[in-house]
């Protein structure tokens, strides 16, 4: 079977299990609206899907809906990053699932020194260069606090084999605890009825890039750029081509001189540092102080996002839309059609269960795979396509 | 510090790390039957999400315990199977099934719950807890002679009928695994599945077996949490007691008894959490104790695995040098 | 009628993998009722295919198969073994954590109240059968601690215990000791005798030519037609087998050795169940020599290499290159050293099959200078390197870039040495270098490793092949029951069954004929 063959035939695949999905989604939709007729219940079914399918773009009069396409946008940006984390960890088989935890430790870290660092100075002297700086360090603090994160599961992987995948989630909710307590105790503004930090400062906002309510923040521009340096960095640099190499192989790289357990540990570190810097980015630009009480979702979402995207960063913002897209239109559905908006879960671990299965629709391929060799037996005599079994 | 250690060994508090065990426990088996044959269900957590809303809504419905009993545990199996036919037919990594499980454990009950109930408690929270009626409760068992028995009675009578199963299995799990049939078969489709299959054991049909029962198992796990542990299912509220199983089994060496006890480490662990808590400690400082426990239960485990290795390592040394 | 008296009728048969390989074309085999019948071929020629599709765990693409003259799909082993037959494989189908008497009763156990098994009837069932053939087993050992031998005689009861009349056995004597493989004859005849139909892979023609009524041979998934056994000659089948009359000859100048490279003194090594795998190994590898170390498999060859480059630690012993220690060293400072290993499985060890041939090229030097600059990697200079290997290697491909699994097995140990060949090595490991590939491979990779040895490169090459250890080596070990059995220093003169008796250790060189191979 040749490469074009192939790419079409994951097409072909990938189609179906969106289709798969959706059908199933309808079913589920058919059931949750309502209606006193079989017939009023399709009709409302119909709307309801229009809502979930076309809705996020475009209007009842097929016009095109910009503030809706910038809130998609502005849904990408932290799930590009828990994407882009999930391909690195998962490109080396290390099944990190400490992405949640390090959006909400990143997005909490970034808050802290958006509140406490002081630049009120240097914004007197200079509020351009206070507000970059501002930026700058609290993103790097969100980075390094989630990097600081993922080296207690990656360390315990690769010096004595402890399970990353329990580590992580054990760790998730660890995080997610102690930033209520201090939260509670220590930071919060008690001058307000909800438990809130104070204020960021001015200078630590990331700008926004459209106006418009969406807030769809400069953090967008940042993503994109994030995904052509995770991408150089997976395959153009000697640490990304190692990791590809032991999740490919670990006896392989091995052999090879290659340090495995410098790689389990990196991949790990480089995922926190994304995720981390997911978190800071969301937080820093679309709210004016820290409020979460609970894990994000942008974790597990970046799970569905890297597995749609075939673990390469090149294919990250597309799943991220697709998902954005999908989560507006579920958004959309529960306002104007009282389906509860949580359909996204279902439909999210659908179509990923599908993606992600080899053998799914293995029959059509192995029709193709035989044809093919076939063809090459009686063209060729069949010398290429000896046993070697 | 004296009275508060008083306070903390008294019977109510090793009558509530029973309690509090029993679901870890239950999960805990289901990681072990399942590792046992070679397959790591990670979706432990989900399916117990699972089975804990379809428990409660349906001895809300048929005003029955036992009716929701059976329904968490039909649907345990169900979605079990149901991972089983992508991992094993579809072959989609079995880790991706389990994450895909824990997100509809976590979000698609909420739809579930809202579609089928109606019920909303803003747009965030959710739960059947005003469904929940005593009487549809799994009923607490208070054991004649024992409960008598000053201090004894206190800690092991009056639980609820799944925590004295939950330990009885326990037993079942070990008889079944080493001394029948099809816990043979299992076995050895975990350990060589080639031999299994040359001999004409079904490896399909055993993973399938193995992944069934860690539904039912899972299954009673949910039952217990929103029929027992708390009245009515609410949102996230198995809190990663599917995957503190997967240490638990880690822990234990993959066998039922040594797991167990791994379990009751756990449930020692929140049971003190929770009494911390209890005498003025923020929850919050107090309940992430449970989760800490478990990473550093297997970085000792892990530790400890090291040294005895590499004591055996020694031991063939001098063995070989005399 | 008869067609009845054949056991086995297997046609027209083809196997096309999901790969796309095709593993058999349009292969005839039968097999009469009582006869013990030999399927013959080189490693790859598509004969465990061909039974894995009689015994139910390959289904053919094409083609049909009957048993006793009747039509059947043989879907599943389960189905396989209610038509009568059984397999021995050549990997030992056992449970290495249960007892004899629970392999042995596997998927049948004898049970109590419909559920439990019952433990005393398996082990008398096994008694039962034990001696009833004349096999005899520990039916209350754990499989993983019972010698090799007796894992091949639980294998054969197992499938007798199922009611198999007709037996595959594939490979058995590969582990066997000599004794044991007489005896293991023994009982085959024995078998025959009682009725049983036999189907014998080997590529072994002397054990073919004892034992077997008639043949059947293979070539590269081909079938080479039916003969019986005292009708053909030793040449007729080596002929058939590998299609040319002679035996692989590589040009080959003298050698001409000069100081030492790699110096290995006094290793031992006792694996995790306490058997002593090495037993004071020491020799030495010089500058423009290949040494040879033959043997047959499991006799301490794989546990050298693992030693060599630190895949697992020896209990006691030294390990140099250069004068300089590389025990305990990371295999990226090993290999800094330049020491270079052509591992012996390379789907598992050598690849990474997802990854393009180019990758595969760069894995032991994607950290050097070379090919870096800055964070990035030069990938012009990289795409020009992974080129002029293709080429120089003739790795037959689309291009450099393309996914190393979709390689013929030569071509893809083609990548492997291409890659441990070209990193300017002092010291080359070569591990089992042509298994399992392509005749045209072969010959390529073995005049590689003597043009290389003839520049000053010192080889160690590690292989079963005896043809091919004897052909290459300049001077060879032989190594039986983890200790060296022998020393020539020149392989000229030596003949094949001089070498069987060191490899099966019915002989043993003196300390001082063996210490030559130090050159102290």
């Amino acid at each position: 079977m040749n490469k074009t063959r192939q790419l079409s035939f994951r097409l072909v695949r990938g189609t179906v299990a969106i289709l798969i999905a959706l059908l199933v989604a309808m079913v589920l939709v058919f059931i949750s609206v309502e209606g006193d007729s079989i017939a009023d219940k399709f009709s409302a079914t119909a709307g309801a899907l229009r809502n979930l399918l076309i809705a996020p773009l475009f209007d009842e009069g097929a016009g095109f809906n910009l503030k809706r396409l910038t809130d998609i946008l502005a849904a990408m940006i932290p799930t590009i990053f828990t994407g882009l984390s999930v391909c690195v960890m998962f490109s080396a088989n290390e099944f990190n699932l400490g992405g949640e935890g390090s959006a909400m430790l990143g997005a909490f870290s970034a808050a802290m020194g958006a509140i406490y660092i002081p630049f009120a100075g240097l914004a007197s002297f200079s509020v351009g260069l206070a507000t970059g700086l501002h930026i700058l360090l609290c993103l790097l603090i969100a980075a390094v606090s989630c990097a600081l994160m993922m080296l207690i599961p990656a360390v315990l992987k690769a010096k004595l084999q402890v399970s990353e995948m329990v580590c992580s989630l054990m760790l998730n909710y660890v995080v997610m605890y102690v930033i209520k307590y201090l939260m509670n105790t220590h930071l919060a503004d008690k001058s307000k009825g909800l438990i809130q930090s104070f204020a960021f400062q001015p200078t630590a906002q990331i700008p926004q890039l459209v106006d418009n309510g969406s807030k769809l923040s400069w953090g967008f521009v940042i993503a994109l750029g994030f995904v052509g340096i995770t991408a150089l960095f997976m395959y153009r640099s000697r640490w990304g081509y190692a990791i590809r190499m032991l999740g490919f192989n670990k006896d392989f790289v091995k052999y090879a001189g290659i340090r495995s357990g410098s790689m389990i540990v990196l991949s790990q570190l480089v995922g926190g540092l994304l995720a981390g810097l997911g978190g800071g980015i969301i937080m820093l630009g679309r709210y004016t102080t820290f409020s979460w009480g609970a894990l994000p979702g942008y974790g597990w979402t970046g799970i569905t996002i890297a597995i749609l995207a075939g673990n390469n960063p090149i294919f990250v913002p597309f799943a991220a839309f697709f998902m954005a897209y999908l989560n507006k239109g579920c958004d959309l559905m529960a306002t104007y059609a009282g389906v509860p908006s949580q359909l996204i879960d279902i439909l999210q671990a659908l179509i990923f269960l599908f993606f992600a299965a080899e053998q799914f629709l293995s029959r059509y391929r192995q029709k193709l795979v035989v044809r093919s060799a076939q063809k090459g037996l009686s063209a060729g005599g069949g010398k290429e396509a000896r046993a070697d079994a | 510090m004296l009275d508060f250690l008083q306070t903390l060994f008294r019977a109510d508090f090793f009558f509530s790390i029973l309690r509090i065990t029993t679901p870890i426990l239950f999960a805990t088996l289901a990681a072990v039957i399942v590792e046992k044959a070679g397959i790591s269900n990670i979706g432990l957590e989900g399916i117990m999400m699972i089975s804990a809303l379809f428990g409660s809504l349906c001895a809300y419905w048929a005003s029955s315990w036992i009716a929701g009993l059976l329904a968490a545990l039909l649907v345990g199996v169900l979605v079990a199977l149901l991972m089983g036919v992508f991992a094993f037919n579809l072959k989609t990594d079995v880790i991706l099934v389990g994450i895909a499980v824990n997100m509809i454990g976590s979000g698609g009950t909420l739809f579930l719950v809202k579609v089928i109930t109606n019920l909303t408690e803003g747009k965030a929270l959710a739960s059947t807890t005003s469904l929940a009626v005593s009487a549809n409760q799994i009923p607490s068992i208070s054991i004649p002679l024992i409960r008598d028995i000053p201090l004894v009675g206190e800690i092991l009578s009056g639980h609820s009928l799944l925590t004295y199963l939950a330990f009885a299995l326990v037993f079942v799990t070990w008889v079944l695994l080493y001394k029948t049939a099809p816990g043979l078969n299992l076995r050895a489709v975990g350990e060589n599945p080639h031999a299994a299959s040359s001999v004409g054991v079904s490896v399909l049909k055993m993973r399938y077996v193995a992944i069934g029962l860690s539904g039912l198992m899972a299954g009673f796990g949910g039952a217990f949490m929103s029929m027992s542990y708390a009245a009515g299912w609410s949102q996230d509220m198995v809190a990663g007691r599917g995957f503190i199983a997967l240490a638990a089994q880690a822990m234990g060496g993959g066998e039922p008894l040594g797991s167990m006890f791994s379990a009751l480490l756990f449930g020692f662990a929140q049971a003190f959490g929770i009494k911390l808590s209890s005498k003025g400690v923020d929850s919050n400082l107090a309940s992430p104790i449970p989760y800490v426990v478990t990473i550093l239960g297997l970085l000792f485990f892990a530790l400890f695995k090291r040294r005895s290795g590499s004591l055996r390592h020694r031991a063939h040394k001098k063995g070989a040098s005399k | 009628m008869a067609e009845n008296t054949y056991a086995v009728q297997m046609l027209g048969i083809t196997k096309i993998y999901p790969n796309g390989i095709a593993a058999n074309q349009d292969v005839d085999f039968c097999v009469r009722e009582g006869e013990i019948h030999a399927l013959m071929g080189e490693n790859g020629a598509g004969k465990t295919t061909l039974m894995k599709m009689l015994f139910g765990l390959e289904e053919p693409s094409s083609g049909e198969i009957y048993i006793h003259g009747e039509y059947v799909q043989l879907t599943s082993p389960a189905v396989a073994i209610a038509h009568g037959i059984g397999m021995v494989h050549q990997h030992f189908m056992l449970v290495p954590s249960l007892t004899v008497a629970e392999n042995m009763v596997l998927g049948m156990a004898p049970k109590k109240a419909g559920l439990f098994i019952d433990r005393e009837r398996a082990i008398a069932l096994t008694k039962q059968y034990a001696e009833r053939f004349n096999l005899h087993v520990d039916p209350e050992a754990k499989v993983a601690d019972i010698p090799v031998g007796m894992k091949q005689k639980v294998e054969i009861l197992k499938a007798l215990v199922r009611g198999a009349k007709i037996l595959i056995l594939d490979e058995p004597t590969a582990v066997l000791t000599t004794q044991e493989t007489a005896e293991l004859f023994k009982e085959f005849l024995r078998l025959k005798e009682q009725g049983f139909t036999l189907i014998f892979i080997s590529h072994k023609l002397n054990e073919i030519m004892q034992i077997t009524d008639r043949l059947s041979i293979l070539r590269g998934g081909r079938f080479m037609g039916a003969h019986d056994t005292g009708a053909v000659s030793k040449e007729e089948i080596s002929r058939l087998m590998v299609g040319r009359d002679v035996v692989l000859s590589v040009e080959k100048q003298p050698a001409q050795p000069t100081a030492p490279v790699l110096r290995v003194r006094d290793l031992e090594y006792t694996n995790a169940w306490g058997k002593k795998m090495l037993d004071k190994v020491s020799f030495t590898v010089r500058r423009g020599e290949i040494l040879g170390i033959a043997g047959v498999e499991g006799n301490g060859q794989k546990e050298l290499v693992d030693m060599l480059f630190n895949l697992s630690r020896p209990s006691a012993g030294t390990i140099e290159v250069n004068g300089e220690n590389i025990l305990g060293l990371s295999q990226r400072k090993i290999r800094d050293k330049r020491v270079s290993l052509v591992p012996e499985d390379r789907m598992l060890y050598g690849i990474a099959g997802e990854a393009s041939i180019e990758e595969n090229l760069i894995a032991d030097r994607a950290h050097t200078k070379a090919l870096n600059a800055g964070p990035f990697f030069r990938m012009r200079k990289i795409h020009a390197l992974a080129d002029a290997l293709v080429r120089q290697y003739t790795v037959l491909c689309s291009s450099a870039r393309q996914k190393v699994s979709m390689l013929s097995g030569g071509n893809i140990q083609k990548v492997v040495v291409a890659r441990e060949f070209s990193n300017d090595p002092v010291l080359i490991i070569a591990q089992q270098p042509t298994r399992g590939i392509d005749v045209g491979a072969t010959q390529f990779i073995r005049s590689k490793l003597v043009e290389l040895s003839r520049e000053g490169v010192a080889v160690l090459l590690v292989s079963a092949d005896l043809n091919e250890v004897m052909e290459l080596s300049d001077s060879l070990l032989v190594m039986y029951g983890g200790r060296i059995a022998a020393y020539f220093e020149d392989t000229a003169g030596l003949t094949d069954e001089q070498m069987g008796q060191y490899m099966l250790g019915l002989q043993t060189q003196s300390q001082q004929e063996i210490g030559r191979v130090c050159h102290e």
